[in-house]
């Protein structure tokens, strides 16, 4: 599968399981992992699975690293359509209101042009007790099995 | 053979400068030097611990040290223990990092008198500091003066019930004299208009979580700002809130001008408001949390002031500032992120292009660093910290710099 991996942060704990999650794939996987702020919205390749790692900032909102991308994708609004994504969230649960509000809000603007989920979206609570790999690493694998269906093995 | 590289203070901007410097420059020999036995500076003394998943970010801290070769020498103090100047002749760069842990004074008459306390100097009593004063006797009416987050937070602590502190890791003492403070009005009072507050509006959202109070918010007034009006939108959301015993109320454009009381013991704090009247507010404790300044071990002042490039953090040839040390007492742990990942830029740039005959000694100049703390020891710490949590809490520290030390050098004593 060729995965690009692509994360939002805001005091890099993001970046640090998306480097976790490439390494676990990498043996398996073509894997390029990238920051959303060096990601353009017309980056998005229907051959590869875009696999996002995302937090949540300030009041629900997306982190600094994610803000310049999620406005050049609502100023450009391209059609997203065949694209496919994953996406998990970090967030703490003390912000109840606005818990994970920033991968939630990413996915539904990528899904607003047009671009597919792949799998559930999965979030981690830095106030529960689970380690974020613990719960990254399962999904990242099941994720790509389903993409795999979706896209294709090859691609 | 690599450059050498020192960070004075292991807080969020040494430790995020050491990640910048040593992702770009795996092969960087990196020490971060700290005056107390365990590192990570504001995150574990600062950060409220009700707040625990902000220290999140340890986690990728203890990668510095478990799989990319930073070294923690704990326990030495620069300017005391060392001398910068040593320091600088050791190593190819010198980052100071340092932070600023001194209290801001007010500077009015009477900031003297029994019951007047600083934010810094009870926040590391209540999260035990090896250095801190003990906790004072606050008495049944508090006054806090500040409007930015530090503030919220010791409002927030001094208001929680003892139920509302599970899952934190507030030591027993300070649980105790929280839960024995018999405090029955807390009154957080900021200069500026509610408007031009600093704190988040999420820090005050989330007092209408408290079970144990009733909030009231006086003359918040409006604002065009989209700001100022986030603000004002969130304490009216929560004025109003409760019907606890525990009375909070918030109050805006008030300047302190003067503390007054009997026996060398505050009693009433005097304001002056926008219209030049004077007002005073009863109190048996008054509390300020307005900044944070320079402690003087090392001289900040002087190398600020002649920096080469102040903005970028070039005091002067291998000798760099960053975080708070360099910006002054703002700012959250990502602006030291972003603070840090500029100038381990410019530092690499920097050990780029200089001319250095020969690779400094790095570590190697101070045999005498056998004794300091190494990140196995803190481990040790830590390990007997989580170990010894009580119910409801996640760790219990450990509060005084010998048992720190004893812990750390356990080893050697009884190997397993
Ligand atoms: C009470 C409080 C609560 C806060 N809460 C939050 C929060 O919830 N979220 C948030 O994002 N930010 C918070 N902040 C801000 C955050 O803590 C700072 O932005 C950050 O800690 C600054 O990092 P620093 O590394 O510059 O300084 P520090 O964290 O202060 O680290 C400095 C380190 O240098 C060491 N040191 C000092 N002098 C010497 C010396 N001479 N030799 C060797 N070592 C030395 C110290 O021991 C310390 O470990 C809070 C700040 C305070 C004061
Ligand atoms: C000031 C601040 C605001 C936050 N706001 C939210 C929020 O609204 N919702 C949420 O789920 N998490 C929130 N968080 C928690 C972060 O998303 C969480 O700590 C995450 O692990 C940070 O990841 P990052 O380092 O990649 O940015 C907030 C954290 C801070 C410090």
């Amino acid at each position: 599968m060729n995965i690009m991996l692509l994360y939002g942060t805001e005091t890099g704990n993001a970046e640090m399981l998306a480097e976790d999650i490439m390494a676990e794939l990498e043996g398996e996987h073509a894997v390029e992992c990238r920051n959303l702020s060096d990601f353009a919205p017309d980056e998005f390749d229907a051959g590869r699975l875009h696999m996002i790692v995302c937090s949540t900032y300030g009041d629900g909102e997306l982190p600094a690293s994610a803000q310049p991308f999620a406005a050049a994708l609502k100023a450009a609004s391209p059609s997203l359509s065949g694209v496919h994504f994953a996406i998990f969230g970090l967030g703490d649960s003390e912000y109840e209101e606005t818990f994970n509000f920033g991968s939630k809000g990413l996915a539904e603007l990528l899904a607003a042009h047009g671009a597919k989920q792949v799998g559930e979206r999965l979030t981690h609570d830095a106030s529960g007790s689970d380690m974020a790999e613990d719960l990254a690493f399962p999904w990242a694998a099941q994720t790509v099995a389903l993409a795999e269906e979706a896209i294709g093995e090859n691609a | 053979m690599s450059r050498a590289v020192a960070i004075v203070g292991s807080g969020p901007s040494g430790c995020y400068l050491a990640q910048a410097l040593l992702k770009a420059t795996p092969d960087l020999r990196l020490d971060l030097v700290d005056r107390l036995p365990v590192p990570y500076g504001l995150v574990r003394y600062g950060v409220a611990a009700d707040h625990q998943g902000t220290k999140g970010v340890i986690r990728q801290f203890e990668r510095l040290f478990e799989r990319q070769g930073a070294g923690f020498v704990g326990n030495v103090a620069v300017g005391e223990d060392v001398s910068l100047d040593d320091l600088r002749e050791a190593y190819d760069a010198v980052v100071l990092a340092a932070g600023l842990s001194a209290d801001q004074a007010l500077g009015i008459p009477g900031e003297e008198l029994e019951g007047v306390y600083r934010a810094g100097r009870l926040t590391r009593a209540l999260y035990e500091h090896p250095d801190a004063e003990p906790l004072p006797g606050l008495g049944r009416r508090v006054v806090i003066m500040g409007n930015g987050n530090v503030a919220i937070d010791l409002l927030r602590l001094l208001a929680k019930t003892p139920d509302e502190l599970a899952g934190s890791d507030l030591g027993p003492g300070p649980s105790a004299w929280l839960a024995a403070s018999g405090i029955e009005e807390i009154e957080i009072v900021g200069r500026s208009p509610a408007a031009a507050a600093k704190f988040d509006a999420v820090m005050i959202r989330e007092l209408a979580k408290l079970a144990g109070v009733a909030i009231r918010v006086v003359d918040a007034g409006a604002s065009d700002d989209p700001e100022g009006a986030k603000t004002i939108a969130a304490l009216e959301a929560i004025d109003g809130h409760g019907s606890g015993s525990r009375r909070i109320t918030f109050r805006f454009g008030l300047t302190p001008v003067e503390l007054a009381g009997a026996d060398g013991r505050v009693g009433e704090i005097r304001f002056v408001d926008g219209s030049g009247d004077v007002t005073s507010l009863p109190c048996s404790a008054f509390i300020t949390a307005i900044g944070f300044d320079d402690e003087g071990v090392l001289p900040r002042d002087a190398l600020l002031g002649s920096a080469a490039d102040r903005e970028a953090g070039v005091l002067a040839p291998g000798l760099y500032a960053t975080g708070w040390f360099r910006r002054g007492p703002q700012g959250t742990i990502p602006d030291n992120r972003a603070d840090a990942q500029l100038l381990a830029a410019r530092i690499l740039a920097d050990l780029e292009t200089g001319a250095a005959p020969a690779a400094k000694p790095g570590r190697d100049a101070f045999p005498e660093w056998a004794g300091a703390v190494g990140y196995q020891g803190w481990k040790r710490i830590d390990a007997a910290e989580i170990a010894a949590a009580p119910e409801n809490r996640c760790r219990v520290k450990i509060n005084s710099r010998d048992a720190m030390l004893a812990l750390a050098f356990q080893e050697e004593e009884c190997p397993r």
